[in-house]
């Protein structure tokens, strides 16, 4: 079959961009041995493997484009295109770059009607590939696998991971060149002796776990089934902590990596507990059936046994059972007792909250999104892509994948935990003075968004935002890690200044980012940024969202808020940071510009930034993403407690939606120029008019003491209890028992030597002493003795006639 | 090969006892022959254990070796009068653990050059233990499997208690008296068994498989009622789990571990412990189906608590090793969990056997995942022993940069500990979570919030040891890079590690047979109880009729 | 007046009586060995008054008979120890002869 090979093809090809980095990791971490410290060979092999991981996933994108004839871009309603009609424009693709699709795309959707996809693409051709790689244990009839799973958001987010990693490495290797030492000085640590520290550079070291960490992200993505996602979670959890850490000498880079670590395990326990509700309940953990190639009944996935085929749950009538059914909607029996296979609607929630709770952890959201911001603590190629980019992005990515598990109950939970965090991020953006922390809540903020947008119905609005601020937010972050190189490694922006004078490049690039996380456009052109488009599609749906339910209001007011004040904290930052007059002039003096390593991927980010969503809902990166959109959110929701807009209605009120997210982000950047551009006000005053405010959002809303009180003492606390139980309860049972055996066998000794002892001697005494008294009577006269006889006879004679007289 | 089973698997057993005597020619001074010595016969051993599982046929889910005329096992009569065999089979069950035992053993040794007092008697008790070890896992006798389990018992004491720590006395006779009270109430449970089975045509049997057949009611006219089989489990399964070890029966542990030397520790921990898992599998459950089902809640409550117990306690210490020893606590209560998630439905037939099924693989599984990774900790913690000649957490820090290549072997291990993918201690603790929901969703998530305090005191461990800028404690010129002797242990461990981590098929394609047929047997046998309790029941009201 | 049993066991009891005080009061070892004699002999008075007297028969004689041999055998004895006494202690006085007190 032509679509097993393509499958298979494409399969090999991912295969190749996800093993490679591992490939590179055991080269580079071994390799470093072999290596001096000053060569740049590990990070040239992570630099090939990536790159190479990016080449196969674009030739695999642009495959599978051509192996459907990219109905994706053909609009929608993909039902009535035959292959052979657009097979030979298909094969012409393949050297176009992004904005070719995308005009592309536009043509396309010009012809298209009203009607949205019904989101089935077994049709006419298949769109998603997904097979078996490796089982990792066969249990009866349950076996736990890993599989692979293809379809375009696979492949985009696959190209947009390695694109993205690429760049980041490269800039790595200007970023990181101060390790390639034998003697590297941190200046944060100091050694009792009150010197700085001193250690070998740990180059190779580096790029070995920023390859490992590549390899688990492309493995998440690549996930087939539930269980390998939480594999990979757990993996990237841990190079996460590698990398965070990276500066081990430093305490707060050690405490920040078991901090990410350890709150992301939170997350990760109702991780757990999902997984073992739909494993108890569904009996499998992929997402879609297996093919079923032998003519066998193919095995449902978890998304057809909840959704079935049509995207719609299947209650019983009071609406507290869930049947769980086949890919072809019948329901499910089980072979033995024939009773249909369900899962208490109850549980479904739970399941689903449960995953969430995986995704809450990875994406730091409210209420763990604390350890973000001290994740900061790792080198600032890190932060780009593990902390910005590409992990705390697997949350959103997850949610999003795990869509159709989730109900209604669950998808409005995710939306309120988007919209607290987004508020709750970009209040604490506004007054960080650390460029990374800004950037830091920034991430945090946004992130709510995507989830915001994804709760409510918008499926593909939230991962297009996903994949448009991977591209601004590393862009930025590099930029600040250019600028903390070129001020040797400061980081709080009241002490720079003006650098756009120095630094021309990284400042201008960080101005495209700026302007397009502010989502700023000029209406009517085509000019505009990314998340101008990304975003404007969740407001959209948060509005459309609000009409449907008015009661949730809060959640199209919060965002629509919330854009302003993201447009206002990076506008402060970017002045702060590059405008007006250098703040401290020792710094300046000593600022410059940072090589063509660093920069040239500023560049390259910063046209991906800019224009990686033209054409907005009509461009290619969204149609990319909507083709994989889960069946039945294209139609919407009608239900009591919550009805979800479907795509007609999010495109009624786009315009109105579009309209206002601008201008929350015009007022938002024009407050930061007045207030840090032009300085017509000053913020210092502000500031001291609000002084409560002020700390309470200095202090990031007290989350990490209030966690603190709540949870890490009384954990140390219970863990006092325990150890104190065993010593106390445990071994003082144990002592007592033994003292008690002890004094037992005392007793037994006393007894033993008093009494038995006693008796035996006692008869022995008696008699010994009876023997000694008799002694005296034995003198050895003859004539004594004969005496006695005598009186003895005698008395028997007299004591005879005595008693007995009558004989 | 083609050697004969019997001999096999007597050579198996009694190699590391034979050096033992062949040790005890040597010259007391001659320490560095006898160490070479002691090592060949544990690397001849574990070759041996290797021929038995090139024997070893994972299709036969039953006892293996089996007979041309049916019978299982080998068996020569060993005290007539008494119908006591010398009886000996392996299956998918015992397999894993005698190599692993064989394997542990082998690294131990490696590992135990840095033993300096009393050479001698060291390595002989040490041949000796190894000895009782392996004869405990291939017994199919309960007579023969009793005297292994007090062979490897006197050994263990003596080690503990010459070659220990400070308060190796008391931590040696306290590992004793409760290893003996344990094995006091196997004891009672064994001759329950034997004067049970006097009707048996042979008369009295200590044959394991015997009464197995018995205790699940597949012998006509004899069964273990009810009372038997419930009061035989509870004193079997005190007598293994407090070699489990298992709350509330734990604090040997932690004290046998801290004084004893780093290679005893790594036997302890590697080795020993699953002895009790082995046990409970082995004869606990298959001989009193209904008593383990019985007692299943409160076993799967018992292996919550050591999980979150052990876990809190850990996260409380500031001794180096007795953290590792209460991981060891944790960790093990996995193996219980799994073991006992067997629920039943109405009409006594296992409800969802596959998740059971599951949670005993994942049990199993466990035990060897912590077989590996808790004899790598311990092995660990001996190494920086070994050079500063303190434990104290809050007195280290900064041995990254002091040890590099120890730091990351250390770092590998310890992420084993953890329960991270890719590393042997994911697979057993996942496998066994996601196989409980199904029996008891409450214990289940109580059960799986183990994973943040794991990763609490391990991650917070790491930090104080390895990371931070110096060296906190005594002795700071002492700290020398891993010489290669530790470098092969460590180094083979964790690679031991990864191998079970990404290749769990490699275990479970051993016992997958074997788990089956034990738990399918379980199943059944519960059943025919089940069916036997209805007709007689049935019987006596129709009489009253 | 007719000479009846109660004459000869009187006679008897005389005898005896006087070889317990001959015993008692002799130092001397061969006085010592007249006294038993004279007890015996007084036995041997009684035993054949009763079997004159009696339905005994013959047996008092016989038992007489036994006695008279004993006495023999006795004093053979008896005299040879006193002779081996009298090497040991130069004399035969029997109060010298306490070797066996207790």
């Amino acid at each position: 079959m032509p679509t097993e090979s393509i499958g298979n093809e494409l399969a090999l090809l991912l295969g190749i961009a996800w093993l490679l980095p591992l490939a590179g990791f055991a080269v580079e971490i071994f390799g470093g041995f072999l290596w001096p410290r000053v060569s740049r060979t590990a990070a040239y092999i992570a630099v090939a493997c990536i790159g190479i991981g990016f080449l196969c996933s674009f030739t695999a994108l642009m495959k599978w484009g051509n192996a459907t004839d990219w109905v994706v871009l053909k609009g929608t309603d993909s039902h009535h295109a035959s292959a052979g009609e657009h097979g030979g424009e298909g094969h012409g693709d393949e050297g176009h770059g992004d904005e070719g699709h995308a005009e592309e795309a536009a043509h396309a959707e010009h012809a298209e009607g009203e009607e949205s996809e019904s989101g089935v693409h077994h049709d006419a051709v298949a769109t998603t590939f997904s097979g078996t790689m490796y089982s990792l244990g066969t249990f009866g009839g349950l076996e736990v696998t890993l599989d692979w799973y293809i379809d375009s958001l696979t492949l985009l987010m696959f190209t947009m991971v390695t694109l993205i990693a690429t760049c980041i490495h490269v800039f790595a290797i200007g970023y990181m060149s101060d390790e390639l030492t034998e003697d590297h000085v941190d200046h944060e640590v100091h050694t009792a002796d009150g010197g700085h520290f001193h250690r070998p550079g740990r180059f190779y070291k580096f790029f070995s776990y920023m390859s490992l960490f590549c390899f688990s992200m492309l493995g998440l993505v690549l996930a087939g089934n539930i269980f390998q996602v939480f594999v990979f979670w757990e993996l990237v959890g841990i190079c996460s902590y590698l990398l965070i850490g990276f500066y081990v000498e430093r305490k707060s880079a050690s405490t920040a990596a078991n901090k990410a670590f350890i709150v992301n395990r939170v997350g990760d326990w109702g991780f757990i507990i999902g997984l073992m509700i739909l494993w108890t309940y569904c009996g499998t953990f992929r997402f879609v059936g297996e093919e079923s190639t032998d003519g066998h009944a193919a095995k449902p996935g978890l998304f057809e046994m909840v959704r079935g085929n049509d995207g719609q749950i299947d209650v019983n009538e009071e609406e507290d059972v869930v049947y769980l059914r086949d890919a072809h909607g019948h329901r499910l029996e089980d072979p033995e007792t024939h009773e249909p296979k369900t899962i208490p609607y109850a549980l479904l929630i739970v399941a689903g909250l449960g995953v969430f709770g995986g995704c809450i952890g990875k994406s730091a959201q409210f209420p763990l999104q604390t350890w973000l911001p001290d994740a900061m603590e790792g080198p600032t190629p890190v932060s780009a892509l593990v902390h910005s980019a590409t992990m705390v992005a697997a949350g959103v990515y997850l949610a999003g994948r795990f869509y159709p598990v989730f109900t209604p109950e669950v998808l409005l939970t995710i939306a309120y935990i988007g919209c607290i965090t987004l508020f709750l991020a970009a209040t604490i953006a506004v007054v960080a003075t650390d460029i990374k922390r800004v950037l830091a809540y920034s991430t945090i903020s946004q992130l709510g968004y995507m989830m915001l947008g994804i709760g409510l119905g918008g499926w593909a609005a939230g991962l297009f935002h996903l994949v448009t601020h991977a591209f601004f937010k590393s862009l930025m972050f590099l930029a600040s890690g250019s600028v903390i190189v070129g001020c040797h490694h400061e980081q709080e922006m009241p002490r720079m200044g003006g650098l756009r004078r120095k630094m021309p490049i990284t400042a201008y690039t960080m101005l495209i980012g700026v302007i397009a996380i502010a989502g700023l456009a000029i209406p009517g052109t085509v000019i505009a940024f990314s998340g101008y488009h990304s975003k404007d599609a969740i407001v959209a749906t948060a509005l459309a969202h609000t009409n449907l339910n008015p009661g949730h209001f809060l959640l199209f007011i919060v965002p629509l808020v919330t854009a302003g004040i993201t447009a206002f904290y990076m506008f402060r930052l970017w002045f702060y940071t590059f405008a007006g007059e250098p703040r401290d002039q020792e710094l300046y003096d000593h600022v410059h510009e940072s090589p063509w390593v660093m920069t040239g991927p500023l560049l390259v980010l910063s046209v991906f930034a800019a224009g990686c969503a033209i054409g907005g809902e009509q461009g290619f990166l969204y149609s990319m993403l909507s083709h994989s959109e889960p069946a039945g959110v294209a139609t919407g929701v009608e239900a009591a407690a919550v009805s979800l807009p479907g795509h007609d209605l999010i495109h009624d009120v786009h315009h109105e939606a579009g309209v206002m997210a601008l201008f929350a982000a015009v007022s938002g950047a024009i407050i930061a120029y007045l207030l840090y551009g032009a300085h017509v006000l000053n913020p210092a005053d502000i500031q001291r008019h609000f002084t409560g405010l002020y700390t309470f959002l200095v202090e990031k809303w007290r989350f990490d003491d209030l966690y603190d009180a709540m949870f890490v003492r009384p954990s140390r606390v219970v863990a006092g209890w325990c150890a104190a139980t065993d010593r106390v309860v445990f071994d003082g049972i144990l002592h007592g028992a033994c003292r008690a055996a002890i004094n037992i066998s005392k007793w037994d000794r006393l007894f033993d030597e008093g009494i038995v002892d006693g008796l035996v001697n006692l008869v022995g005494n008696v008699v010994f002493g009876i023997g000694r008294s008799l002694r005296v009577v034995q003198t050895g006269r003859l004539r004594q003795y004969i005496m006695f006889i005598a009186v003895g006879v005698l008395t028997l004679f007299v004591l005879l006639f005595a008693f007995f007289p009558k004989y | 090969m083609s050697l004969s089973p019997t001999f096999l698997l007597t050579a198996i057993i009694f190699t590391p006892a034979l050096g033992a005597l062949f040790l005890a020619f040597f010259n007391k001074k001659a320490v560095e022959p006898m160490r070479m010595t002691a090592l060949v016969f544990t690397v001849v051993t574990f070759m041996l254990t290797l021929f038995l599982l090139n024997d070893f046929s994972a299709a036969e889910p039953g006892i293996q070796p089996v007979q041309e005329d049916g019978t299982r096992g080998v068996s020569h009569v060993w005290i007539e009068s008494w119908n006591i065999n010398y009886q000996l089979g392996y299956d998918g069950i015992s397999v894993p653990l005698v190599l692993l035992t064989s394997f542990i053993c082998m690294l131990a040794m490696l590992a135990s050059w840095s033993i300096e007092k009393q050479v001698k008697g060291y390595l002989i008790l040490y041949l000796l233990l190894e000895t009782g070890m392996l004869g405990v896992f291939l017994a199919l006798d309960f007579f023969l499997f009793y005297v292994f389990w007090e062979v490897m018992l006197l050994p263990m004491y003596f080690l503990i208690g010459i070659w220990g720590g400070p308060r190796k006395e008391y931590a040696a006779i306290k590992f004793f008296l409760y290893t003996l009270a344990g094995s006091i109430l196997m004891l009672i449970a064994m001759l329950m068994f034997y004067f049970g089975s006097s009707n048996l045509p042979g008369g009295s049997s200590f044959d394991i498989l015997a009464l197995t057949q018995i205790g699940q009611g597949n012998v006509a006219g004899i069964t273990f009622d009810r009372t038997v089989q419930i009061t035989a489990f509870i004193l079997l399964f005190i007598g293994f789990a407090i070699k489990v070890p298992t709350f509330p029966f734990h604090t040997w542990l932690p004290d046998a571990h801290v004084e004893a030397p780093t290679p005893i520790s790594m036997i302890l921990a590697g080795v020993l412990l699953k002895m009790g898992g082995y046990g409970i599998l082995r004869i606990a459950f298959p001989i009193c189906p209904v008593g383990a089902q019985y007692a299943a809640y409160a076993l799967v409550v018992i292996g919550a608590v050591s999980i979150i117990y052990g876990a809190f306690a850990a996260l409380a210490q500031t001794d180096f090793k007795r953290l590792v020893a209460y991981s060891s606590v944790s960790h093990m209560g996995y193996v219980l969990l799994g073991i006992a998630v067997w629920k039943i439905g109405e009409d006594s037939a296992a409800v969802g056997r596959d998740y059971w099924l599951m949670g005993m693989n994942g049990a199993m599984f466990q035990m060897l995942a912590h077989g590996v990774s808790s004899a790598g900790m311990f092995f660990m913690v001996g190494v920086i022993y070994d050079r500063v000649h303190h434990r104290d957490l809050n007195q280290f820090g900064g041995l990254a940069g002091l040890m590099p290549v120890y730091t990351g072997l250390a770092a590998g291990i310890f992420f084993a500990g953890l329960g991270l993918p890719g590393l042997c201690g994911f697979i057993g603790e996942v496998f066994v979570i996601l196989s409980a929901w199904n029996y008891s969703p409450v214990l289940a998530i109580i059960a799986a919030s183990g994973v943040i305090l794991t990763a609490g005191y391990i991650l917070w461990t790491i930090q104080r040891v390895y990371l931070g800028p110096e060296y906190k404690g005594p002795h700071a010129e002492a700290i020398v890079p891993m010489n290669y002797r530790e470098m092969t242990v460590g180094a083979i461990l964790l690679v031991f590690a990864i191998i079970l981590g990404i290749y769990p098929e490699s275990m479970f394609g051993i016992m997958r047979e074997s788990m089956a047929y034990l738990v399918q047997s379980l199943d059944q046998g519960y059943q025919n109880y089940a069916a036997a309790v209805q007709s007689t029941s049935e019987a006596i009201s129709g009489i009253l009729k | 007046m007719e000479v009846g049993l109660n004459h000869y066991l009187f006679v008897g009891a005389v005898m005896f009586v006087t070889g317990v005080i001959c015993m008692a009061s002799k130092r001397n070892g061969i006085g010592v060995l007249m006294g038993v004699e004279l007890v015996l002999n007084g036995a041997n008075v009684n035993f054949v008054a009763f079997a004159r007297y009696t339905a005994l028969g013959l047996d008092g004689h016989v038992i007489a008979m036994f006695v008279i041999v004993l006495a023999a055998a006795e004093a053979a004895v008896a005299l040879a120890i006193a002779l081996n006494f009298y090497n040991n202690h130069l004399t035969i006085d029997v109060d010298r002869g306490d070797e066996l007190r207790g």
